[in-house]
């Protein structure tokens, strides 16, 4: 790699802490935890997508040898453990609220860790065998005898929306839980009524999963004499994670611990709290044993959140000269069989029109509950939805009223003069240089010599084409983050933060963010993130915050620890502290020679006696601090296919991607996120779909022979550049760079793939645009002429 | 004959004996009896490639294999990949190119990058190694650093 | 998975032996059969693994014959000079099954065996119309398949070797399903003295000769001889990964490519 690091600060590829203990084999993910004692644990799934639990009959199971225990949802209530906690909408004051247009509530689900009456999922967790090995808890889960009464299940997005759908909640009534309206109603239909052309898009966004390469694992323990619960597990967040834990099993939060070191991947899927997090710390109290379990990869396809899957009817007003002037649509979320989170339609409504002037603009967004494993965010969680439709919709009114699709990008794509912008849902974009990216991105991509690519391509016999997307990315997250930085005077510096790594390479990055603004080298900084009982604050990993606060709050606690080190620092060089400097980890005297170092200070701080109270002892400094304004992240990307018409086929031939920064902490480290992201998206563009049977809800893809996952071989390399428009609403001028790959790739590809194969007159194709979709396409066109 | 059976292989250059069923996999005595937790499970299909370890010079996917199986047989794991303190080319060209994120699936992927090298050569195209990879599979790089990272191992191996 | 005894015997009669006690089943590589036994889909009282047995393993010309040993590895028969030489469509057939790491252990006697119906090497035997050795008899290729993971083989039936007759031409072409990378489609072309073969895996509950294909090539051994030939698309297989109209159109469209790379 070029990327060479000129030394460990801001700016540079340093190479990663991390890995000398991932590529050696001593990292330590879930299931590498083992108690002593412990006991292990087996799930027993619904095997129906909808039924009712009439009884459930434990006595053959618990003489299996070696069953310790059998643990159903009626003995979850009995013990009075809650439901979970779930925070179906994003409350971050930048965002959009959605409410009900009858002003009704909105119906959230009571989601107890096992199906309580009935089971709305296959996969739901029905009844919990403890035993001594993992085979025996497995022998002991079938012999269980459930009865269940099987009901008629709806798994479709909008089927589950009709009034006529089989009803997953008796007590609601419809399965849609949130109805709300967003924009200017009245002015978009007029805008409507004026325009003279119109272009329409009806799409589903299909459900997809999020697929860590690490399985989900979990140890629960219980200690008796302190009444205390500690649960290991990998996941988005310790703290957030501890508090829902607190919650669930009705004790205040001081009798929670949470653990986690390396974690295999998160995606978003990863992010929440799980049921199996809440019943191995119960079931440990319940046998006085630790209890383990590790999901295998087949159960996590019907028990791993699922994401993305929003259903859109689309609507984009042109005048004569291309200028938008509305939009319009409705959009439908399918929450599973729970509603867990409804954000991913909330982040994708807010920003339908992308960074695109629209003077207008109204949605109806609605979420549904259905017979599918439950959704949450993933990756980029609604966002690359609705840029697919956006981008979908500037191709179709291009093709369709000819304009250029280049042009008419241009001419509505927002200057960096006209920001900052409200968008007509009421979303403020800070700044950019929307151009400039977009720009650079044709350029890196060589738009202007496809012609002659395509030509050759067609004396191959390929059918070759290109397509680009625009992006905006709103990242949000949980509001408040924290740091304590202590320095110690044996030249070690540690960092209490409140986010985690599940990839990021957040021990280099940070470690760099202190080595840049204290001076001290960068092997002396450790981050510690992945224990509540260290850790007391912070929102863990999620919509691009762990950079965007963490950074913040570390730069406050610099600011605070060089403030104290410059007084103490006074009193060593016995001078005044308005004449001291800091430079490169070391205080002076302005103009003199001699000079110490934080470390020394941090010394003379445990050991002065006389020093003010607020200078003795270690020299540490913490911030806590709420971020109410959201980051938007923005890029342009372009994406080569090439498609055998005989066959349907299809290779991505190249892929270019230019993603605004804002301020890059380490470009290696971007590099690596925008490929990964980019590889996620194309996945969905192309390959990856979590089918289910629709008549009677049974997943149909429930391991990787049938779930395509992305592979090397399925790719080029990636041509990825960024630019770094610093952000004005950040202090450091940093952009999230973790979610801009995946969120115009499913547009970027989708367009690719229809401009390759216009000359059969296609239009639109939805996605995974598998070999089959491809080669319909060209077989009714053919059928057609 | 049920109940458990004696095995010993030699595991990174030890002789190593324990006491397995008949369905323990190989995957499961390096990490539950040997406490070799470097080769990690990502499926239960033999698809992901977490689990690689080279099994009498070969690369396998260890949750395919009986540990009764491979009794008398050579295992390299990822633990045994370093030559004491130093690195293997491979592993370094991985922390170089940053061919890692999460890390769960690298050391399945380091693995089966030195089993490519041994089988195809030191110079390796790109084609080549993304063709070999078919039976790893990472979520978090894009492949795109992992290809460059396997390109440069295996031309630093010539030279190691 | 369930407990079973494991029994790992030096020869086939003492395997046979072995096999005949109880509910056992050899084990020849794993590939599959370890899978399904971790996802409790079958239950055995042993299984007899067949990875000492040396002389089932290996590759000889025997006139006219390439014959495989049924232990042979996948990555051994597509590195072998000698099916390079005188048989390169097996070699290539080898070296796209599975990935690198499944061909370095899963064998060619286990994939028949197994008789999965998207494997590739069921389309060899039918496509070069071998004959399967077993201890007991032979069974001419044609005979072999009998369904989905249905084979002639009688219970205790332990494959040796089969003898692949080697043609004036064949190649071997997949497609490949995204997630699996088993065969969507894969067919297997031969044209030799007796005649022109073609046999179509992933396609069917079963591998199958796709006869007017045959016919066709029979009086041109050329891709424009299918031209106008098509497959019924009814007895296919259809699923997520593509219909049966999607896939009776890939068998001829494959077919045409299979014939173009023998040339």
């Amino acid at each position: 790699m070029s990327l060479t690091p000129k030394n460990h600060h801001i700016g540079q590829s340093v190479r990663r802490k991390e890995d000398l203990r991932l590529i050696t084999g001593k990292g330590r993910f879930s299931d590498d935890v083992n108690l002593p004692g412990q006991a292990y644990a087996a799930m027993l799934r619904s095997p129906h997508a909808h039924a009712r639990i009439r009884s459930i009959d434990s006595r053959k199971a618990l003489a299996i040898p070696g069953v310790i225990a059998v643990l159903t949802g009626t003995d979850l209530r009995a013990d009075g453990i809650k439901h979970i906690p779930y925070n179906v909408f994003t409350l971050h004051p930048a965002e959009v609220q959605l409410e009900n247009t009858d002003g009704t509530p909105p119906f959230v689900t009571p989601c107890y860790s096992m199906a309580i009456e009935k089971a709305r999922y296959v996969g739901e967790v029905v009844a919990m065998v403890i035993a001594q090995t993992v085979d025996m808890a497995k022998d002991g889960a079938e012999q269980i005898e459930v009865d269940y009464e099987v009901l008629p299940a709806v798994t479709a997005t909008r089927a589950a929306a009709e009034p006529d759908a089989p009803r997953l909640w008796d007590n609601a009534a419809s399965n849609v839980c949130v109805d709300a309206e967003v924009g200017a109603k009245e002015a978009t239909a007029a805008a409507f009524a004026r325009a003279a052309h119109i272009a329409r898009i009806e799409t589903w966004i299909q459900r997809v999963t999020g697929v860590p390469m690490e399985p989900r694992a979990a140890v629960g323990e219980y200690d008796p004499a302190t009444q205390r619960y500690t649960l290991h597990a990998g996941s988005g967040g310790s703290v957030r994670l501890k508090k829902d834990l607190a919650l669930i099993l009705d004790v205040a939060e001081e009798k929670v611990r949470v653990l986690m070191d390396d974690v295999g991947g998160n995606f978003g899927t990863r992010g929440m709290i799980y049921p199996e997090f809440a019943l191995t710390p119960w079931a440990a109290r319940r046998i006085g044993r630790p209890v383990k379990w590790t999901c295998e990869r087949h159960e996590a396809f019907v028990s791993d959140f699922q994401g993305r899957d929003l259903a859109v009817t689309a609507e984009l007003a042109l005048d004569a000269d291309g200028n938008f002037l509305a939009m319009r649509g409705s959009n439908i979320g399918n929450s599973g069989g729970h509603t867990g989170s409804f954000t991913p339609l909330q982040k994708g409504v807010e920003i339908m029109s992308s960074i695109y002037r629209m003077p207008c603009a109204h949605f109806r967004a609605r979420s549904v509950v259905s017979n599918t494993v439950p959704t949450r965010p993933y990756r980029s969680s609604g966002r690359p939805e609705v840029m697919f439709v956006m981008e979908r919709l500037i191709d179709i009114a291009a093709r369709d009223f000819g304009f250029d699709r280049v042009a008419l990008r241009h001419r509505n794509l927002l200057k960096s003069t006209e920001l900052p912008y409200t968008n007509p849902f009421g979303m403020l974009y800070d700044s950019g240089d929307y151009h400039d990216a977009m720009d650079k991105s044709l350029t890196l991509g060589d738009w202007a010599g496809f012609a002659a690519r395509k030509a050759e391509a067609k004396q191959r016999g390929k059918c070759r084409g290109i397509g680009m997307a625009n992006y905006v990315d709103t990242a949000t997250g949980a509001p408040r983050e924290r740091a304590e930085v202590t320095v110690h005077p044996d030249g070690r510096v540690d960092v209490v933060l409140g986010t985690i790594s599940n990839g990021q390479g957040h021990e280099t990055s940070f470690a760099q963010l202190v080595t840049e603004w204290l001076g001290v080298p960068f092997d002396s900084v450790r981050l510690i993130t992945g224990d509540t009982d260290i850790v007391q604050v912070g929102g863990g990993t999620h919509s691009g915050r762990s950079m965007r606060m963490g950074s913040v709050v570390i730069w406050n606690s610099a600011k605070e620890i060089i403030a104290k080190g410059t007084r103490i620092a006074a009193r060593l060089l016995e001078n005044d502290p308005s004449v001291i400097q800091f430079d490169n980890g070391r205080f002076k005297v302005q103009g003199a020679t001699p000079s110490i170092s934080l470390f020394e200070v941090a010394a003379a701080a445990q050991r002065l006696k006389d020093l003010p109270d607020d200078l003795r002892g270690p020299l540490a400094a913490f911030s806590d601090e709420s971020f109410n304004e959201a980051s938007f992240p923005y890029g342009c990307h372009v994406c080569e296919v090439e498609i055998d018409p005989a066959l349907g086929t299809l290779e991505i031939v190249k892929y270019s991607a230019v993603d605004d920064v804002g301020r890059a902490v380490n470009p290696m480290i971007i590099h690596g996120q925008v490929h990964g992201g980019i590889a996620q998206g194309v996945g969905q563009a192309l390959w990856e779909q979590c089918y289910y049977d629709p008549a009677s809800g049974q997943p149909l893809t429930g391991s990787f022979i049938d779930y395509a996952m992305p592979r090397a071989d399925n790719f080029p390399f990636f041509d990825a550049e960024f630019t770094e428009v610093p952000c004005t609403t950040h202090p450091l001028g940093m952009r999230p760079a973790g979610e801009g790959g995946t969120t115009p790739a499913l547009g970027v590809v989708i367009n690719a793939v229809v401009d390759a194969l216009s000359e059969f007159g296609v239009k639109h194709i939805e996605m995974p645009a598998t070999p089959e979709r491809i080669w319909r396409a060209i077989h009714d066109s053919k059928n057609i002429v | 004959m049920s109940g458990t059976h004696k095995v010993s292989m030699t595991v990174n250059g030890k002789t190593v004996t324990g006491n397995v069923e008949g369905r323990t996999l190989l995957v499961q005595f390096l990490r539950e009896h040997l406490q070799l937790t470097g080769t990690h499970v990502g499926c239960d299909t033999s698809q992901c490639g977490c689990c690689t370890v080279h099994l009498n010079g070969n690369g396998v996917k260890s949750c395919a294999v009986l540990a009764l199986a491979c009794e008398d047989a050579n295992v390299v794991t990822i633990e045994g990949l370093a030559n004491g303190d130093k690195l293997h080319p491979m592993q370094e060209a991985f922390r170089e190119h940053h061919g890692l994120q999460c890390g769960y699936c690298t050391p399945g992927m380091i693995m089966s990058a030195v089993d490519m090298v041994n089988r195809n050569g030191f110079e390796l195209d790109e084609k080549t190694v993304r063709k070999h990879l078919e039976g790893n599979i990472c979520r978090c790089t894009g492949y795109h650093n992992i290809v460059l990272a396997v390109q440069a191992g295996a031309a630093a191996m010539k030279n190691s | 998975m369930y407990d079973f005894d494991y029994y790992k015997p030096a020869s086939v009669a003492e395997a046979a032996r072995l096999l005949a006690a109880g509910d056992s089943k050899l084990l020849a590589g794993g590939m599959s059969l370890i899978p399904s036994l971790k996802m409790r889909l079958n239950r055995y009282s042993a299984l007899v693994d067949l990875g000492a047995v040396l002389d089932i393993k290996g590759i000889r010309r025997d006139g006219n014959f390439l014959v495989i040993g049924a232990m042979t590895p996948h990555a051994v028969v597509a590195a072998s000079a000698e099916v390079r030489k005188i048989l390169p469509a097996i070699a290539s057939l080898a070296e796209g099954i599975g990935d690198p790491l499944v061909r370095n252990r899963g064998t060619m006697g286990g994939s028949m065996a197994n008789a999965d119906p998207a494997a590739d090497y069921p389309s060899a035997i039918l496509g070069l119309g071998a004959t399967v050795v077993t201890h007991l008899r032979q069974i001419a290729g044609d005979d072999f398949f009998k369904g989905v993971f249905e084979t002639a083989l009688q219970a205790g039936e332990i494959i040796k070797e089969v003898h692949f007759p080697i043609p004036q031409k064949a190649a071997y072409t997949k497609y490949r399903q995204p997630a699996s990378r088993f065969a969507l489609v894969g067919v297997f072309v031969s044209k030799s003295a007796d005649g022109v073969r073609v046999a179509v895996t992933g396609a069917a509950p079963s591998v199958f000769r796709f006869t007017a294909a045959e016919a066709a090539l029979a009086k041109r051994f050329d891709p424009a001889a299918l031209d106008g030939i098509t497959i019924k698309p009814d007895d296919l297989n259809s699923d997520i990964h593509a219909s049966a109209e999607y896939r009776a159109h890939c068998v001829v469209e494959i077919t045409r490519r299979a014939v173009l790379a023998a040339q």
